[in-house]
């Protein structure tokens, strides 16, 4: 009997499937060294623990009511739950903004009674426009700036890491902006840092050009920014844009978060950023919290999505 | 095995193993805490080093084409995440510095060998291929054509 030659002998069959198990076993092999050498590189805190753990939580637009999320103070009730639920108290809890939707006295009670159930030692805010859309910003400053400098921006330090809490949605054309007096503090707040001093930024409207038609930038961060290139490790957490973002530029590492009200569209996607409404069970999907750890010695910092469960 | 042969087994396993060098470098240094293109690097880095040892110890011919489609796959993410975004992840320019250059000249240079190999082997084959007797040209056909049957 002879042999089609368009078909494989069992020789060929089996020398191909040997070629085929070394190259998933080399994948296998490679990954592991890899993913050793990267925990490796990482130096572990003795108490085997990171050295700073914190939550974000954002956009929470209390006061909202449509279509896109009927109950925005049952899904922050939830988001607030989860994070008291994380198993460990985080050392902070970040909100990046919007935590109501008309900025109403009441509102703002009602935001500020439903985070006092946060179970950590610091909530800390930042502004969104929502905040600030009749008053600039001042029943904001009321109820949540003490402490805060200027129009509510603040800088503290907290495990060797130094913070700095922004503020970009005052003085709103299209971008965020953050002004004059602003970026002097900056440059004043990191001067006397050494450059090996982890840098966090928390604003609301994020500091990269994430979609400038839709407002999604800040014109003048490139000057803040310009304040922090010295430094190793600079990361920006914001919220305004509900969806997780991410972004590198040298040294700096941008990450938008998500909401915890409704989704709005991506980039382009429609002629404007509207709520979107989801399918029914979809919704918590789309919403969430962040978790965020620093540990000592590791330049970047760690970040786990967490959808609203 | 022909010298030239030799010579692009050796350029193929050097540019694989830069990029996989570039990508597991950017996966330990904080890239592996972005959620999906964390994972995406670290399955490059993987896959590029088993193929480079591979195809330098003489593997068969489709070991190639996955280093191209691989390589090539490489190149179309780099040009997602400096314009539409990937994942919801985007960078700007050449950064991070020198990796992101690195990594784009090592997946051309295999795209380039691999795309070489390839067209010479058609210019080859066309050029044989009437002196052939039917039974020889269709076994050159199903043969692998960039590297031995074996």
């Amino acid at each position: 009997m002879t042999r089609d030659p368009n078909t494989m002998s069992r020789r060929q069959l089996i020398r191909h499937t040997a070629w085929f198990g070394a190259a998933v076993g080399f994948t296998v092999v490679g990954g592991e060294v890899i993913s050793h050498v990267a925990g490796a590189s990482v130096p572990r805190p003795a108490v085997g623990r990171p050295t700073l753990r914190f939550a974000q939580v954002s956009d929470s637009h209390l006061g909202f009511t449509g279509a896109p999320n009927p109950d925005v103070t049952g899904t922050f009730q939830h988001a607030i739950d989860q994070i008291n639920n994380l198993g460990y108290t985080p050392d902070f809890v970040i909100h990046t903004g919007d935590l109501t939707h008309l900025a109403t006295p009441d509102q703002f009670d009602h935001a500020k009674q439903m985070m006092s159930g946060l179970r950590t030692p610091h909530v800390f805010t930042v502004p969104g426009e929502h905040d600030s859309v009749d008053d600039a910003g001042q029943k904001y400053r009321n109820a949540f700036g003490a402490g805060s400098r200027g129009d509510g921006w603040y800088s503290f330090d907290t495990a060797g890491v130094h913070v700095i809490a922004l503020v970009n949605t005052l003085n709103l054309h299209k971008l965020g902006h953050l002004g004059t007096e602003q970026l002097e503090f900056v440059q004043k707040d990191v001067a006397g840092l050494s450059s090996d001093t982890p840098i966090i930024v928390f604003s609301h409207i994020p500091l990269f050009a994430m979609y400038p038609d839709w407002g999604w930038g800040t014109d003048d961060a490139a000057q803040a920014l310009g304040y922090l290139r010295r430094f190793a490790s600079v990361t920006c957490l914001n919220g305004h844009v509900h969806q997780l973002f991410s972004k590198t530029e040298g040294n700096v590492t941008f990450y938008s978060g998500t909401t915890t009200a409704y989704p709005l569209p991506h980039p382009g996607e429609g002629p404007a950023p509207k709520p979107v409404t989801l399918p029914a069970g979809k919704l918590r999907d789309a919403l969430g919290i962040r978790e965020v750890s620093y540990t000592t010695g590791q330049n970047a910092l760690a970040l786990k999505e967490r959808t609203l469960q | 095995m022909t010298f030239r042969n030799f010579i692009v087994r050796v350029g193929l396993a050097a540019s694989l193993a830069v990029s996989a060098a570039s990508h597991a470098y950017l996966y330990a240094h904080g890239y592996q805490h972005i959620s999906r293109i964390g994972i995406g690097f670290l399955l490059q880095a993987s896959v590029s080093f088993a193929l480079a040892v591979l195809i330098l110890v003489g593997g068969p011919g489709w070991l190639r084409w996955v280093a191209a489609a691989v390589a090539g796959g490489s190149l179309v993410a780099f040009v997602m995440s400096r314009t539409s975004g990937l994942f919801g992840f985007t960078e700007r320019g050449w950064d991070p510095s020198p990796y992101a250059a690195s990594s784009v000249a090592a997946e051309v240079v295999t795209v380039v060998l691999w795309a070489g190999v390839l067209i010479r082997w058609r210019t080859s084959r066309r050029g044989n291929a009437p002196r052939l007797l039917p039974q020889a040209a269709r076994a050159q056909v199903h043969g692998a054509p960039l590297g031995r049957d074996r």
